[in-house]
């Protein structure tokens, strides 16, 4: 038997290097193993790095919601960008334990993934409500426990340097609306308005008179100057709602960077650590940091000449705005001086010293970048929320109307070892009481305040002074100015009796049963072998039939909407892409294999008539087109692996933003699987095999006869 | 002694097409055990379709065949294979090697496909036959290395290594020039007196025909007639040799 194989080989050897159309079929064969391998190999360690962060961050290992519920969960938002409409799950509790008797199943952690936008405070009103408290001050109606120790000069100087940080602002908007003016051609009234408010101003008469009647100045200010301010812009936060206590246990890779973690049963906010970086870090100081983490990768990377850098230089000149609208004349003139040290010039106008301090290459840009973090930056406020503030998120609840809620910021997290995956570093935290708030669905508090009001309890008359202050100032690292991130605080204020019950709903503990006993959108369910998913989501779903619990099982990749099914897409487009080449490989291998027969049947005939069985002329056949395939398929999976294994060594560097976001991080390592081979293999074997099925049938339809003819 | 090959009132017919065209028009002959037989006939006397029928390749239109004492109008296509495998050896005008096999592979085939022998066994077995035609030296050429008197020889050895019965030669000579034929004739000569084995083969060189014992003319696939023994061989072909279509011996 070994011996007719051995032979059997041996033929399929010899005829494999007589024909020069073999090595095109063989090209075509390693080109085709040799994609799969890679391709392979690339989208199954894209998986990985995806699953670790899908997983890893939100979705846990299989997510439930109601099957009630009008659309599919999309963790990441779903086809048409806004968040799926799914139906709450009203008894989560009854949910959680019904579960957790499964043997694969860890813990549940209840959720609702939700996004809103968000504005950061106006920078005049920040400073106008500054200014305002030190006239109260100086007036002795001082409400800022900060500001109680300020009297006489020191008060004097502070005064006179917020009223030179609003004029330094209005300078700013009167360049501003000259170059629109210009650019734009923007000629209008509202324009002209803005034009005159400004001009009034920035006059001196104004100022002059601004201490005999601060209190209507600042109305004037604040009526027609801070609304001409756009430097407020909308931020898209997305947040999943969740039992704070049990995803700090569950996910156990996610590590407090900033702040600390929210208090066991407590109300809070936790920012993801990258989407804070990104965005919500004063701009000029993430351009900064960009550019030294790019320096610092290593690979001798440099600003000269490299598109991205340079951009970022660009843009850090261009765009000094936000730092000198941020800083009040004290802190203007400080900076102003320490800048013309550094750069040696007696230039005295702010913009065009920040324009050349920001003007960095290779050889000034550690200097520059320490400078800014050691002078300038802790005068300015770096970060548009800060860890202590509070931050009201507007969101349309069910029934159509606007809702908000006020959370503290805790700190900032991100996940161990997807510090910088954008997708890991998207979601912000919040507890599940200010989510089902924010929402409309019912909580205890709400129950709590609708007995309440049933009792006829009374409202409360806040004062917009109080309320803020109630409101803002119980955090730890809370500074006077700190309301940034507040959104439109007028319609917060508004409501009277709300005040009281949000500052009231910030220092309330809710026991664990609180946060579970109530309505949850969708839970994340953690397994204990993560590799018996499948049949755990079948155990999940039989169980909801069997206890009529209405709920749904999918797994992390379903769950994560269009995002999990980028790399079924993916795959796909590689099967066809491979299935393109190996069909034409089967056309071309067939035709081969037929010629190769026919000019082969006094051969295949002198064999059968000698004694060769059909069978055996089907089995040389197929062996021949098998040896061919393994030859160069086997070249092709060594081809692939060496490549593989380069990558793996050397790893592929995340150079856009959309790749960081593949890869889960700056670099994607990608490893090779014995899966991957085997799949490689058994292609080959398969497309073989088929592809000579034809000719192998003809060739055992080869006469003996054919033997005697002789070929003239 | 008993008939190793049996035909009886045998038609052979082939159709071109709606023509049908008649091989072998009724022919009857019986071969002994041990014969070296020559069938002689001009081009188109249906030499070659008798060989086919005797060497289990095709099948009577109508007759029996019998080889080896199977009616091979009985036996279905996977049984006539396994008899041609372990009862015939084919000698081939044009040799019929498998050019990308070496010499050695090429005499071991059969045996590889018969399944009988062990690798050392094998080896002997072949060996011992390329001794015999003289190619021992040879073994591990390839084909194309070979002259056409080797080629043959080697074809020799194959048909022989399977210790077949019957060992069936058409034209075996006649892509040889006149000195190798004659050595290829000598060899299945003497191969027939050392191991018994049954030559049939077809020519129509008289030089060859010369060595049978027995001579079959067919003309017009008809059996012409049967000369059995040098003397009776030797008169008929005189009589071919004036007039290749001959009448029957008295």
């Amino acid at each position: 038997m070994i011996a007719r194989l051995v032979v059997l080989v041996q033929i399929a050897l010899r005829n494999l290097f007589a024909s020069f159309i073999n090595f095109i079929i063989g090209g075509i064969i390693l080109v085709g193993t040799c994609t799969t391998v890679v391709g392979g190999g690339m989208l199954d360690s894209l998986d990985r790095s995806m699953s670790r962060s899908v997983i890893g961050s939100v979705a846990g290992h299989v997510q439930i919601y109601s099957t009630k519920s009008k659309d599919e969960l999309a963790l990441f938002g779903g086809m048409t960008g806004g968040d799926p409409e799914l139906a709450a799950m009203t008894d989560f509790a009854k949910v959680k334990t019904a579960l957790e008797t499964l043997p694969n199943v860890k813990t549940v952690v209840p959720m609702g993934v939700s996004g809103a936008l968000i504005t950061s405070g106006n920078t005049v009103d920040l400073v106008l409500a500054r200014l305002r408290d030190l006239y109260k001050v100086r007036d002795g109606k001082n409400v800022n426990p900060d500001l109680a120790d300020l009297s006489g000069p020191a008060l004097t100087e502070q005064i006179a340097a917020q009223k030179a940080h609003v004029r330094q602002i209005v300078n700013v908007l009167k360049g501003d609306y000259t170059k629109a003016k210009v650019l734009l051609k923007k000629d209008t009234e509202e324009t002209r308005e803005g034009e005159e408010a400004l001009a009034r101003v920035s006059d001196d008469g104004f100022w002059a008179g601004f201490d005999t009647d601060p209190y209507g100045s600042l109305e004037y200010l604040e009526n027609r100057i801070a609304p001409l301010v756009t430097d407020s812009d909308l931020l898209f936060i997305r947040y999943a709602g969740t039992n704070l206590d049990t995803f700090q246990q569950s996910f156990d890779r996610m590590r407090v960077i900033d702040g600390q973690k929210v208090p066991e049963g407590h109300r809070g906010f936790l920012i993801a650590k990258f989407f804070y970086e990104n965005n919500m870090k004063l701009k000029n100081a993430r351009r900064l940091d960009q550019i030294k983490e790019a320096l610092d990768e290593g690979n001798n990377r440099v600003i000269k000449g490299d598109p991205v850098l340079e951009r970022l230089v660009k843009e850090n000149q261009a765009q000094t705005r936000d730092v000198i609208l941020q800083l009040d004349g004290i802190k203007t003139a400080q900076v102003i001086a320490a800048l013309q040290k550094l750069l040696k010039t007696e230039q005295t106008d702010f913009a065009e010293l920040l324009t050349s301090f920001f003007t960095t290459d290779d050889q000034n840009f550690r200097e520059r970048y320490d400078f800014f973090y050691k002078e300038i930056a802790p005068k300015l406020q770096l970060y548009r929320v800060k860890v202590g503030d509070s931050l009201t998120i507007k969101a349309f609840t069910k029934s159509g109307y606007v809702q908000s809620v006020n959370v503290k910021v805790y700190g900032t997290f991100s996940f161990e070892g997807l510090e910088k995956s954008p997708l890991a570093g998207s979601m912000c935290l919040m507890d599940l009481m200010s989510f089902r708030d924010l929402y409309g669905y019912l909580t205890t508090d709400k129950l709590e305040e609708m007995k309440a009001l049933k009792a006829g309890a009374q409202a409360k008359e806040v004062s917009r002074e109080h309320a803020e202050d109630d409101l803002f100032g119980g955090g730890d690292v809370v500074e006077a100015q700190a309301t940034a991130g507040v959104i439109d605080d007028k319609a917060q204020l508004s409501g009277t009796g709300q005040a009281m019950h949000q500052e009231d709903l910030v220092k309330r503990v809710y026991s664990r049963e609180e946060i579970e006993n109530g309505v949850v959108l969708n839970a994340a369910v953690m397994l204990k072998d993560p590799a018996r998913l499948k049949q755990t989501i079948a155990d999940i779903n039989a169980l909801s039939e069997k206890d009529g619990l209405s709920i749904k099982a999918v797994s992390w990749q379903d769950a994560a909407g269009l995002l999990g099914q980028f790399i079924l897409v993916a795959k796909l487009v590689l099967f066809f892409f491979v299935g393109v080449i190996f069909v034409v490989a089967m056309v071309i291998i067939n035709n081969a294999m037929m010629m190769a027969t026919l000019q082969r049947t006094q051969t295949i005939g002198t064999m059968r008539a000698i004694g060769a069985q059909r069978s055996f002329v089907l089995t040389m056949v197929l062996v021949e087109t098998l040896v061919l395939g393994l030859v160069f398929g086997v070249l092709g999976m060594g081809l692939g692996t060496g490549f593989m294994s380069y990558l793996g060594s050397h790893g592929i560097n995340a150079t856009t933003d959309i790749m960081y976001f593949f890869f889960s991080g700056p670099k994607l390592l990608p490893t090779l699987s014995a899966g991957n081979l085997i799949a490689a293999l058994v292609i080959i074997l398969v497309v073989s095999s088929l592809s000579t099925l034809i000719p192998a049938v003809i060739a055992t339809r080869v006469s003996p006869l054919r033997a005697m003819q002789t070929d003239e | 002694m008993g008939s190793i090959v049996s035909i009886r009132d045998v038609v052979k017919e082939y159709s071109l097409g709606k023509v049908v065209v008649p091989a072998l028009r009724g022919v009857s002959l019986e071969v002994e055990k041990g014969e070296f037989i020559s069938i002689a006939g001009p081009s188109g006397s249906g030499k070659t379709t008798m060989l086919n029928l005797i060497g289990c390749v095709d099948t009577a239109t109508r007759g029996v065949v019998e080889v080896a004492g199977q009616d091979t109008g009985k036996l279905t296509e996977r049984k006539l294979t396994a008899l041609r495998l372990d009862t015939i050896g084919f000698i081939f005008q044009s040799f019929n090697l498998v050019s990308v096999l070496t010499v050695f592979q090429n005499v071991e085939f059969p045996l590889l496909l018969q399944r009988k022998l062990n690798g050392a066994q094998r080896k002997a077995r072949v060996m011992q036959l390329l001794e015999q035609v003289g190619l021992a030296t040879h073994a591990k050429h390839r084909p194309n290395e070979l002259s056409g008197g080797q080629r043959q020889r080697v074809a020799v050895a194959r048909a022989l290594v399977t210790e077949p019965q019957i060992v069936l030669a058409d034209e075996p000579t006649a892509n040889l020039d006149s000195v190798t034929g004659q050595a290829i004739i000598d060899l299945m000569k003497s191969l027939n007196q050392q191991k018994g084995t049954t030559f049939i083969f077809s020519t129509h060189d008289y030089k060859v025909m010369q060595h049978a014992n027995a001579v079959v003319r067919l003309a017009d696939g008809k059996l012409q007639g049967r000369e059995t023994g040098e003397a009776a061989v030797a008169a008929a072909l005189k009589g071919m040799s004036v007039a290749p279509v001959a009448q029957a011996a008295p």
